[in-house]
């Protein structure tokens, strides 16, 4: 409250000319985002709370088709100028877009200013949010990889403990133990993943096994993890070639297979948390569901995650003006301090007076997976890395062939490899 | 100009015939050429130009950087990813350029020959043509379905025709066959009804009946239109980009991955402008050669049965 009067009356001061803001005109923002779905609506909700909670400023929100086409509008628009005033993005597209020049970096003053403080926020993400010293996004969440399971089934398949919960698993033979006799014993699915052409899941899980064993991905401009790479391959399609997963399912499909009782364990991001939610509440899931962070199956529980921010494009040639640039930030504070409705949708709120408060402790099924956030890792930093970035593309083209059984892991990471390489070598594009 | 005039009087003629087309319409053959002329070299010489030079500078989707000559076409000639590319585009057009102009053949021969049914079965032919890509595509993808499609309910099984090595690229000739061959059947048919009829009364005067007159009349008639089709259709193939996109993202790895899908995938998810616009410049050289080998053959099938 402190902070939007705050707000308010700075932007009363400073707003050009200053009669526009005293007849009650307020300054109009677009926003881009990305977020569809469960989280396209949440964030539809927050813009219009906000709108609705001052007369300042108006957010104006368009929702864009995810992943490429999204990031190439954003950035073909900034650096012509006719970008948006804020938009949102992947944290693992920072270093892409802000050594890009396509995001307009956030000024200390400015931020302290909008009551936008580094120790509220996660140290990890806020550390994801800035590149060469300088902030230029702020997160809004994380959201991990993270196991689903099916209370009936697993109970079947004698996995969970005298607490009705998963009984906890370590290493890659009790994980395969799981799902072998969760198959066997329950005639389901033992897990469901997506797995067809063009998906992203494995990538994720792969690139959790390698951080669990300490591989690192890329060193010196080329691939640094050696045979970690085929073996982690191997061992999650090893899964699906012994039919404890069913290979080639679309997104829908598994989601659809876990949700319809057909499989023990569902391996998927916690964005599927809502669905989970409003099945239980209507009374359309047939089976209770628990969810835990993903096992450790090597030196610790490392678990792939990516973060949802806040960004100001840089719009090149149309500088933002400094009350506007003054009311978005107000906007993205607002939100942070809002975002328990964020954490309604899965995620991790980034900020933390909202995570860890005890309304969010207290909140199911998230305090289930909360120890995830703990031992989460991004894709790597690199221009090529990141949500739907050149890397994970070509990841979608090859892997998902292994665990299909069209490819063996050794030729799904060779060809990976070969595709990837010029990309690697290649300077960071400046757009 | 009459094959019979002696040399000087039709070399006059000719000279004639230049000079007052010059002297009179010079002016208003200048205005009329205006508008298209400034829309070609606006719209179309200028942007090829500029790709030319793209191709020769290290750029991103958005910014022009160095001038580096030749580097990108150095590159791509050694680039595996785009000799597949190519070999999958000419996969598909091996898969679709003779089926859909026989099959265009012979849904114009059908359209022409039953002439009651003429309207119902040419309105039949040509719908498909009418749909937009992604209704096609819409359409197919349904149809594919590993467990719910109608296919796998009439063959049995549950393939997934889509993601499957050895059947994605065929099963997209097949859609795009059924897609587009109205367009061939229109063109041929419009041919065959230029073929005049007095050509089949004497043959059949002269005791020619079924398949030889098609061999002796329709065919021979025919022949220069179909050659037409087929490099209407070559080029057609060649671009392909639209249905692989959107049916198989170029999957299973790559195999359908064509050479405008992969100038695309450089373009703006590597964002590499530079080097997407040499694999523009390459292509159309390719296309080119092809459309050139095209007509070459043609004059030499023409040269030894006149």
């Amino acid at each position: 409250m402190v902070q939007r009067r705050r707000f308010l009356g700075s932007c009363a001061l400073l707003a050009t000319p200053l009669a526009r803001a005293q007849s009650g005109k307020p300054i109009e923002l677009r926003m881009w985002t990305l977020l569809s779905g469960g989280d396209g609506a949440r964030m539809h909700a927050l813009v219009n709370a906000f709108n609705a909670s001052q007369r300042a400023v108006r957010v104006v929100s368009t929702t864009l088709k995810w992943g490429e086409p999204f990031y190439t509008k954003l950035i073909t628009s900034a650096v012509v100028g006719a970008g948006p005033e804020i938009a949102t993005i992947h944290l693992s597209r920072l270093p892409n877009l802000a050594g890009g020049g396509v995001l307009r970096p956030i000024g200390e003053a400015e931020l302290l200013a909008a009551g936008l403080r580094a120790g509220d926020y996660f140290e990890r993400q806020w550390h994801k949010s800035r590149y060469k010293g300088a902030s230029y996004a702020i997160p809004l969440d994380m959201h991990p990889l993270v196991l689903y399971y099916n209370k009936h089934l697993t109970r079947r398949a004698g996995l969970l403990g005298s607490d009705g919960r998963l009984a906890p698993i370590e290493g890659y033979e009790a994980l395969t133990a799981a799902f072998r006799s969760a198959r066997q014993r329950t005639g389901k699915a033992g897990l469901a993943m997506e797995a067809n052409q063009s998906s992203f899941a494995v990538w994720r899980l792969w690139l959790s096994l390698l951080t669990q064993r300490k591989a690192t991905l890329i060193e010196h401009g080329r691939f640094a993890y050696g045979s970690a790479g085929v073996e982690e391959l191997a061992k999650i399609s090893a899964w699906f070639t012994r039919g404890y997963a069913q290979a080639g399912l679309n997104y829908p499909a598994s989601t659809s297979q876990f949700m319809g009782g057909a499989a023990a364990f569902m391996l998927n991001g916690v964005w599927e948390v809502p669905e989970m939610v409003r099945a239980t509440r209507l009374g359309t899931l047939g089976f209770d569901y628990g969810i835990a962070p993903l096992p450790r199956v090597y030196h610790d529980a490392s678990a792939w995650t990516d973060s949802h921010a806040f960004a100001l494009p840089a719009n090149e040639g149309q500088p933002l003006a400094p009350e506007k640039a003054r009311a978005a930030l107000a906007f993205i504070a607002y939100i942070s301090r809002h975002s328990m409705s964020w954490a309604e949708g899965g995620h991790v709120p980034a900020y933390r007076p909202v995570a860890d408060s005890n309304q969010a402790r207290a909140l199911m099924p998230n305090a289930e997976y909360a120890a995830a956030a703990h031992n989460v890792v991004y894709d790597p930093d690199g221009w090529y890395m990141g949500a739907a970035g050149p890397v994970e593309s070509m990841a979608s083209k090859f892997m998902p062939g292994a665990l299909s059984g069209q490819l063996t892991p050794g030729e799904a990471m060779r060809m990976f490899e070969t595709e990837a390489a010029r990309l690697l070598r290649k300077a960071p594009p400046r757009y | 100009m009459k094959p019979f005039m002696p040399t000087r009087q039709r070399q006059a003629a000719q000279a004639a015939v230049a000079h007052s087309s010059r002297r009179g319409d010079g002016r208003s053959a200048a205005l009329l050429l205006t508008p298209f002329v400034t829309l070609f070299l606006l719209f179309f010489l200028a942007p090829a130009l500029q790709t030319f030079y793209l191709s020769l500078t290290e750029s991103s989707l958005t910014r022009t950087n160095a001038f580096v000559g030749l580097a990108n076409y150095a590159l791509l000639v050694r680039d595996p990813s785009f000799w597949a590319s190519l070999g999958n585009t000419f996969y598909f057009s091996l898969l679709t350029v003779m089926p859909l102009t026989a099959l265009g053949l012979l849904m114009a021969l059908l359209v022409h020959r039953f002439t009651r049914v003429q309207g119902w079965l040419q309105g039949a032919f040509f719908l498909p043509y009418v749909l937009p890509i992604s209704v096609m595509t819409l359409i197919a993808d349904w149809m594919l379905q590993p467990s719910t499609g109608v296919i796998n309910q009439i063959v049995g099984g549950q393939t997934a025709w889509l993601a499957d090595v050895d059947w994605a690229m065929p099963v997209v000739a097949l859609g795009t066959i059924w897609w587009t061959v109205g367009f061939n059947m229109l063109m041929l048919l419009a041919g065959l009804r230029n073929i005049p009829r007095e050509l089949y009364e004497a043959a059949a005067l002269d005791g020619a009946r079924g398949f030889t007159l098609f061999r002796c009349i329709t065919w021979p008639q025919l022949r220069p239109v179909v050659g037409t089709a087929l490099l209407l259709q070559l080029i057609v193939s060649l671009k392909i980009f639209g249905q692989t996109y959107i049916l198989t993202v170029g999957g299973p790895f790559n195999t359908t991955r064509v050479t405008l899908h992969y100038m695309y995938e450089t373009a703006f998810t590597h964002s590499d402008a530079g080097y997407a616009a040499a694999i523009a410049m390459a292509f159309v050289a390719v296309v080119v050669a092809l459309s050139l080998l095209h007509a070459l053959l043609r004059r030499v099938v023409a040269g030894r049965n006149p």
